[in-house]
């Protein structure tokens, strides 16, 4: 428990948490000052305004009739029971009339304002307690007047609020504390399990995954960033493992053969004609090992973003003349092909990545739509502002299952061994698709003789102005 | 013709020297770029071949100083880095033609008398091979006076191998001159296109002019 608490005490929301509770208990206090002063406090100025007028009427009666018409005129006043509280004492404070035997508080030159709490008999014989406030002053010639304002029920209210007051202030400060814990302890495990994910990937499990929690909050914004980035990190493991088993694999049978050749025209007698066509196997092998090479060397190229600058693409250009190149062959080889390209599109990318991405969709679907069946090129803007070129072909298509792996490098599938090519076609084009922040959709294209729906292999770029 | 090689791998050299010599090219070799720079400012050289990477003076460095000094002998840059940006960097620095290793040798040859071929003779208006003609202005094409229908790309092909009449053009030429593709597809389509330019230049003449060179490429020969 005492390392979390530290963890928590060090965490970022923690302090902002309690931050957050020191403004919300400033505001409090605030608001509880004013309600102080607004409740209790105008109910002690109404009453001392009302104590300071009938000072002032005494005083006024003083200055008319001496000591002796104020004398009588606080033993009437007293007499009535009002609210008025009065003692008049002579000049040395010796009490001559009013309600207490002694002066509450003793007088300076000036009046004042005198707070007191009072005991005296009431009148069903108990001792009544009570409050008062009011003003006490020495008059001319010395005596000393104190007419205060028994605060009764008003004295009971103001104790109850200001009571209700400090609890509001004591709850207020514990809720404040409470919950920002809380807060601080909840945004703390989130973060904790987005590191704890984090750790376990670093000691080799690529499989987990951050929890998250579906509220959309920025946590879970983290996490799906966090989980895509493991995703492509994943797969780029994955694919650097079967890529790595691929390239011993792919490179064996043709280094191999090549070996045979040569090893076959050794053996043989002296033949002219034999040697010839072994070397120009041999030879054909060796080109198809550069080529893998040089494959694979590109798609690495391609893989580290840094080193592409990207131009702004005219994609129908580029599409038009695509499909004026390969309409010949496609001709030629009994296919019915198609294009369709809108007007003014435009990517942010590189000229010959792209041109040659899009060269390779077109000629896989040439390669493996046989005889006889169709191949469309359609390129449109769609509404979300991205561009799709997408190659569509009646030939045997690729099942579901097997989609997202014959992006991969290296993998062909076991259909496609015998024809030519080095299974990197697709991963070249998805490469380029991501360098142009894009993907490559493999979904169902034409309907063919057999029953089978066809490839349709989609790029989907987002457009340039 | 005279051929100055400059590539400093000897086994490249000697293998490319032998090739250069058996296609009747007098070939120079230096092992070095800056000593090559120095013989190829020294003059007298009709195509110089140049590796990209050489000791004391890049190959791409060796080429902008002999433009920069007048001297505007065709070149040719080898180099194990042809991607698009490099390709461009060698040709912006004013190489010729650029070919990435590795490189048949057939293609290397075919692309040195191309470049002998493409030196600069002043402007023409019209190409002759044998009874065909090319009007560059009218963008027409006449065979024994008959007028051709070519198609715009067919015209850029055609103009390409009459350029380059009686050499051998590779498929790789074509790709890079005609249509500015530098990848290698994987199906037959330039011979597609070869095959249709055929059929309009040759098909109704008794003399065939557009050759196909086994294992090379296409020659136009009258």
């Amino acid at each position: 428990m005492r390392p979390r608490l530290d963890a928590l005490l060090r965490t970022t929301t923690f302090r902002l948490a309690l931050v957050q509770a020191g403004v919300v208990l400033a505001f409090v206090g605030i608001m509880l000052v004013y309600v102080y002063f607004s409740t209790v406090g105008q109910l002690i100025r109404d009453s001392d305004a009302l104590a300071d007028q009938e000072y002032t009427t005494l005083e006024r009666a003083y200055a008319e009739g001496g000591m002796r018409r104020l004398n009588q005129e606080v033993v009437e006043r007293a007499a009535r029971q009002g609210p008025f509280l009065y003692v008049l004492a002579e000049s040395n404070g010796v009490v001559v009339t009013g309600d207490f035997q002694q002066l509450p508080a003793t007088p300076g030159e000036a009046p004042q304002r005198v707070d007191f709490s009072f005991e005296r008999p009431g009148a069903s014989g108990e001792t009544e307690r009570g409050q008062a406030s009011g003003r006490v002053g020495r008059l001319i010639n010395g005596p000393i007047l104190l007419v205060a304002r028994d605060l009764g029920d008003s004295a009971v209210i103001a104790g109850r609020i200001t009571r209700v007051l400090w609890t509001v202030a004591i709850v207020g400060l514990i809720v404040a504390v409470v919950s920002g814990l809380l807060a601080a302890t909840q945004a703390a495990r989130r973060a904790e399990q987005l590191s704890t994910t984090a750790r376990e990937v670093m000691t080799g499990d690529l499989t987990r995954r951050a929890p998250v929690r579906g509220v959309g909050d920025e946590f879970d914004e983290l996490a799906q960033a966090l989980n895509a980035m493991l995703d492509r990190i994943e797969q780029l493991m994955h694919t650097t493992r079967t890529a790595g088993d691929a390239i011993a694999h792919d490179l064996r049978s043709p280094l191999t053969r090549f070996r045979q050749k040569l090893e076959a025209a050794l053996e043989k007698p002296a033949d002219s004609d034999a040697d010839r066509e072994a070397l120009r196997k041999a030879m054909d092998e060796a080109d198809r090992l550069f080529d893998m090479f040089a494959a694979v060397l590109k798609l690495s190229r391609v893989e580290e973003a840094s080193n592409w600058r990207l131009t702004r693409v005219d994609v129908t250009e580029i599409l038009r003349e695509l499909l004026e190149f390969y309409e010949p062959a496609a001709e030629d080889e009994g296919l019915s092909f198609a294009g369709e390209v809108q007007d003014a599109l435009f990517v942010q990318g590189d000229h010959g990545l792209f041109t040659q991405a899009v060269s390779n969709l077109i000629e896989n679907a040439l390669k493996y739509t046989p005889t006889g069946g169709r191949v469309e090129v359609r390129v449109v803007r769609r509404p979300d502002a991205r561009i799709e070129i997408a190659v569509l072909d009646s030939g045997p298509g690729v099942p579901v299952e097997d989609r997202d792996r014959v992006l991969e490098r290296f993998v062909r599938l076991e259909s496609a061994r015998s024809s030519a090519g080095v299974g990197l076609g697709l991963s070249l084009v998805a490469a380029v698709a991501r360098l142009h922040r894009g993907g490559l959709h493999l979904r169902d294209g034409l309907d063919n003789a057999t029953g089978g729906k066809g490839l349709t292999a989609a790029l989907v770029l987002p457009a340039a102005a | 013709m005279r051929v100055l090689l400059v590539e400093d791998d000897p086994d490249m050299a000697e293998s490319l020297r032998a090739s250069l010599s058996a296609d009747s090219h007098e070939v120079d070799h230096a092992d070095d770029g800056g000593i090559g720079e120095q013989m190829a400012l020294d003059g007298g050289y009709d195509v110089i071949v140049l590796d990209r990477m050489l000791p004391t003076k890049q190959g791409v460095a060796i080429v902008r100083d002999l433009r920069g000094k007048g001297v505007s002998t065709p070149v040719l840059i080898l180099s194990a880095l042809h991607d698009e940006d490099h390709r461009i960097e060698g040709l912006n620095a004013g190489a010729n033609d650029y070919l990435g290793k590795p490189f048949s040798t057939r293609e290397l040859l075919a692309r040195v008398r191309a470049l002998w071929n493409g030196r600069d003779l002043g402007p023409q208006t019209k190409l002759t091979v044998g009874g065909l003609e090319m009007d560059l202005l009218a963008r027409t094409v006449r065979r024994d006076g008959k007028k051709l229908d070519l198609q715009p790309r067919e015209f850029r092909l055609l103009e390409y191998l009459m350029r380059n009449a009686g050499q051998t053009v590779t498929r790789k030429m074509l790709l890079e001159n005609v249509w500015d593709y530098h990848f290698d597809p994987q199906t037959n389509v330039i011979d597609v296109h070869i095959s249709r330019l055929r059929s309009k230049i040759d098909r109704d003449f008794s003399q065939t002019l557009l050759h196909t060179v086994r294992g090379s490429g296409y020659r136009l020969e009258g």
